[in-house]
C-alpha cells in the first residue's frame, strides 16, 4: 500500500493561512432575503473577505423563537451551484451553505471552471487553487460559531474533504459526515477511475508527464488522512462496496488515523435510506430530531 | 409509511389549446436561425481513443450555446456514429461525455443557456432558473432552455461522421426532463430516451409535495406572489413534461425512485400515463433523487445500446 506521505512542512503550510486568515478583516455584510425566508426561518446573505483578499458568499438560517440553536455547516460541492439549506434543517439549525471563490454568488472576478478546477495551479503548493478555498471554509466556519444564536450549543460539519479540513482546523465542530472522498489517497484513486473530477487529475498528469510528483506533493496537504487526527469531534464515514475507491479496505488508514472517534456508515445505494440514516445521525449528535424523507414514500 | 399510491395521484396540469401551435412557432424560428457552429480542439481533455471538443451554436434570440464534444477517434473505432445527447441537471455542470465516446457514441454534453460556459447574455443563477419571468410563456426562462436542447440536434445533424438516423437522448432530473422535451419537439430526429427522476414535471402538484429544492423556489416565490398563482399556472402548463408526452414517438425508458423528495413520483406516473409511444418504467423503492441509479444504470446503457447500437459496445468494447 503506497500512501501519499505528509509533507514535512504541512503544519507551516497551513498555520501561514491561519494567520493570513487572522490578517484580514472579514467586513462581513448581511442581508436579509425576503424570497428565501419562510414561516419557520430567516434566510440571510452573507458576504465575507477570505485571503486573497476575495469575498466569498454564504447562506445563513437562523430558526425563528429564542434559541440558541445547534449549527450545521455545510461546505460547498465540486460544481458551480450549491442548494440553499434545506426547509428541514432550518427548522432545527442554524444552518451556513458556503460558496467558496469561483463558485456562483462568488465568482467574481473569479469563476471557476468545471471541469479545470481541481487542477488549477496544482503543481505548486502555493498556488493551488484549494489553497484559498480551504480558508474559505475556515473563514465561514469561524463566522458561524462566532454567530450569539449558536453560542453554547453542539455544532456540525457536512461534506467532502473540505468538512474534514475545516473541522480539523477550527475545533468547535461536534460533528463531522465526511460523505464524499475526492482528495483522500487521490494519486491512487484517480487510475482507477474515469469518472470526473477526478478524471482530471488523470488528463492533466497525462498531458503534462513529468508532473507527477509536483502534483502529489501539492495534494498532499490537502489529504484528509493528514488532518483527521486533528478532528475532535465525531466522524461518520460513508463506506462504500468492497473493492470501490470507498470501499472498506481503501479507507482502513483514513478511519485508523480518526480513531475511536469514526464511525462508519455502510451505504445503501437507496437514497432515501442513506439520507434518513445520515439525518438521524446528524439529528442525534446536536441534540435534535430527525426529519425522515422516506416515511414520505409513495407506493408505486 | 407513506403517502399513498403515487399511481393514482391526478394531475392539476392542463393541456392549454395552443401549445403546440407555441411550441411549432418557436421551432420553426429556431430553425430559421443559422446554427454557425464551432469545434475547438481539447487536447488536455482528448485520449488516444477519444477526441474531445468544445462547441457553440447560436440559439433563439441570438444566444450562443456551449456545450462539450467527444467522438471516438477513426482509429479507434471507424464512423459513422450514432449520437448521444446529455443533458443536464438544474445544478450540475454538463457531462463531459468521454466515457460515452469510447463506448462508440458521438457525444454531446449540452449547456442551455444560463449554464456555465453559455451565460455571458442570459443568467438568472441557482436558484433562480425557476422562476425567471415566470408571469408569462413568452418570457419564462424554460422557453428557449428548451429549444437550446434541441439545438443540440442540429449540431449532431450538422457533422459528418454522425449517423443521423440514430441519435439518442439522456439525463437525469432536469436532464429528464429534457430528455422528454427533446424526445417530443424533435420527434422527427430522436430514436429513443432515457429520462431519470423528470424534473418539470407537474409543477405545482410537485411543489405541493415537497419542500425541496428547487421547487420550494416555486413555493417561495408563491408565498411572497399569491395572488399569481392562476398566472403561474398559465405559464407553466406550456412548458410541463406532462404536456409534452402526447409528441414522444420514440422508445423511452423512465427510472423513478419511491422515495424522491426532489421530484415527487407521484408526478412521474402522471407522466408515463400521458406517453402514447412506447415506454418501460423502472421503479426503485426506499430510492430518491437518485432513481436507483446503483441498479438502473446498466440498463440505462443496455437500453440506449439496443436502439442506437454503438460500434463499441457491439464489439465488447
Amino acid at each position: 500500500m503506497s500512501i501519499n506521505p505528509k509533507p514535512e512542512d504541512f503544519g507551516a503550510y497551513w498555520q501561514a493561512v491561519d494567520d493570513e486568515l487572522a490578517g484580514i478583516d472579514p467586513a462581513v455584510e448581511l442581508e436579509h432575503s425576503l424570497l428565501r425566508s419562510n414561516e419557520h426561518s430567516t434566510m440571510y446573505f452573507v458576504r465575507l473577505t477570505s485571503v486573497g483578499p476575495y469575498r466569498i458568499f454564504a447562506y445563513l438560517s437562523i430558526p425563528h423563537g429564542d434559541g440558541p440553536f445547534p449549527a450545521l455547516l455545510q461546505t460547498p460541492r465540486y460544481g458551480s451551484v450549491n442548494n440553499p439549506p434545506h426547509f428541514d434543517d432550518r427548522q432545527r439549525f442554524v444552518v451556513m451553505t458556503l460558496m467558496h471563490r469561483g463558485q456562483r454568488l462568488a465568482d467574481k472576478p473569479y469563476a471557476a471552471a468545471y471541469p479545470g478546477l481541481l487542477t488549477e495551479g496544482i503543481e505548486d503548493p502555493a498556488t493551488f487553487i484549494y489553497r484559498g478555498i480551504v480558508a474559505d471554509c475556515l473563514r465561514g466556519a469561524e463566522y458561524l460559531l462566532s454567530r450569539p444564536e449558536v453560542e453554547g450549543q453542539p455544532a456540525a460539519v457536512v461534506g467532502d474533504d473540505l468538512a474534514v479540513l475545516t473541522a480539523a482546523r477550527r475545533p468547535g465542530f461536534t460533528a463531522v459526515h465526511y460523505n464524499l472522498f475526492t482528495f483522500y489517497r487521490m494519486m491512487e484513486a484517480a487510475p482507477r477511475t474515469a469518472a470526473y473530477p477526478l478524471e482530471e487529475i488523470n488528463e492533466h498528469v497525462a498531458f503534462y508527464p513529468n508532473s507527477a510528483d509536483r502534483v502529489a506533493r501539492t495534494v498532499a496537504y490537502v489529504d484528509p488522512l493528514h488532518h483527521a487526527p486533528e478532528v475532535k469531534g465525531k466522524v461518520l464515514v460513508n463506506v462504500g462496496d468492497p473493492g470501490s475507491l470507498s470501499g472498506p479496505e481503501f479507507l482502513e488508514p483514513l478511519m485508523q488515523a480518526f480513531g475511536s472517534r469514526a464511525e462508519p456508515y455502510v451505504v445503501s445505494h437507496e437514497g432515501g435510506t442513506d439520507h434518513d440514516a445520515a439525518d438521524a445521525w446528524i439529528a442525534s449528535q446536536l441534540g435534535s430530531v430527525p426529519k425522515p424523507r422516506l416515511w414520505l414514500e409513495a407506493m408505486g | 409509511m407513506t403517502r399513498g399510491m403515487a399511481a393514482d395521484h391526478v394531475t392539476s396540469v392542463r393541456m392549454p389549446d395552443d401549445f403546440d401551435a407555441f411550441w411549432d412557432e418557436l421551432l420553426a424560428r429556431a430553425a430559421a436561425t443559422p446554427l454557425n457552429p464551432t469545434l475547438e480542439p481539447i487536447p488536455l481533455r482528448s485520449s488516444d481513443q477519444v477526441e474531445t471538443f468544445e462547441i457553440h451554436y447560436d440559439s433563439l434570440d441570438g444566444v450562443r450555446i456551449a456545450g462539450w464534444y467527444c467522438r471516438p477517434r477513426a482509429s479507434y473505432i471507424p464512423p459513422p456514429y450514432p449520437a448521444l445527447l446529455q443533458v443536464p441537471g438544474y445544478i450540475s455542470e454538463p457531462t463531459l461525455p468521454k466515457s460515452w465516446a469510447k463506448l462508440g457514441y458521438a457525444a454531446v454534453g449540452v449547456a442551455p443557456r444560463g449554464k456555465l460556459r453559455s451565460n455571458a447574455q442570459f443568467n438568472p443563477g441557482y436558484p433562480g432558473l425557476l422562476t425567471h419571468n415566470i408571469v408569462d410563456k413568452e418570457t419564462y426562462s424554460y422557453r428557449a432552455f428548451y429549444i437550446d436542447a434541441c439545438r443540440a440536434v442540429d449540431f449532431v445533424q450538422s457533422r459528418p461522421e454522425v449517423d443521423a438516423s440514430r441519435i439518442g437522448v439522456q439525463g437525469g432530473s432536469q436532464g429528464g426532463a429534457l430528455t422528454l422535451t427533446t424526445a417530443a419537439l424533435r420527434n422527427d430526429a430522436i430514436t429513443c430516451g432515457a429520462a431519470g427522476a423528470p424534473y418539470l414535471t407537474g409543477f405545482m402538484d410537485a411543489a405541493s409535495l415537497t419542500h425541496s429544492q428547487p421547487y420550494e423556489e416555486m413555493n417561495e416565490y408563491m408565498r411572497l406572489y399569491p395572488e399569481r398563482e392562476e398566472q403561474v399556472r398559465r405559464t407553466l402548463d406550456y412548458f410541463d413534461c406532462i404536456n409534452f408526452a402526447p409528441r414522444i414517438t420514440a422508445p423511452m425508458l423512465v427510472t423513478v425512485g419511491l422515495g424522491d423528495d426532489v421530484c415527487p413520483p407521484e408526478t412521474a406516473f402522471d407522466l408515463v400515463r400521458a406517453m402514447s409511444g412506447p415506454v418501460e418504467m423502472i421503479t426503485s423503492p426506499r430510492c430518491g433523487h437518485d432513481a436507483g441509479i446503483y441498479w438502473t444504470q446498466s440498463r440505462i446503457e443496455s437500453f440506449l445500446a439496443e436502439h442506437l447500437r454503438p460500434a463499441g459496445i457491439e464489439a465488447g468494447r
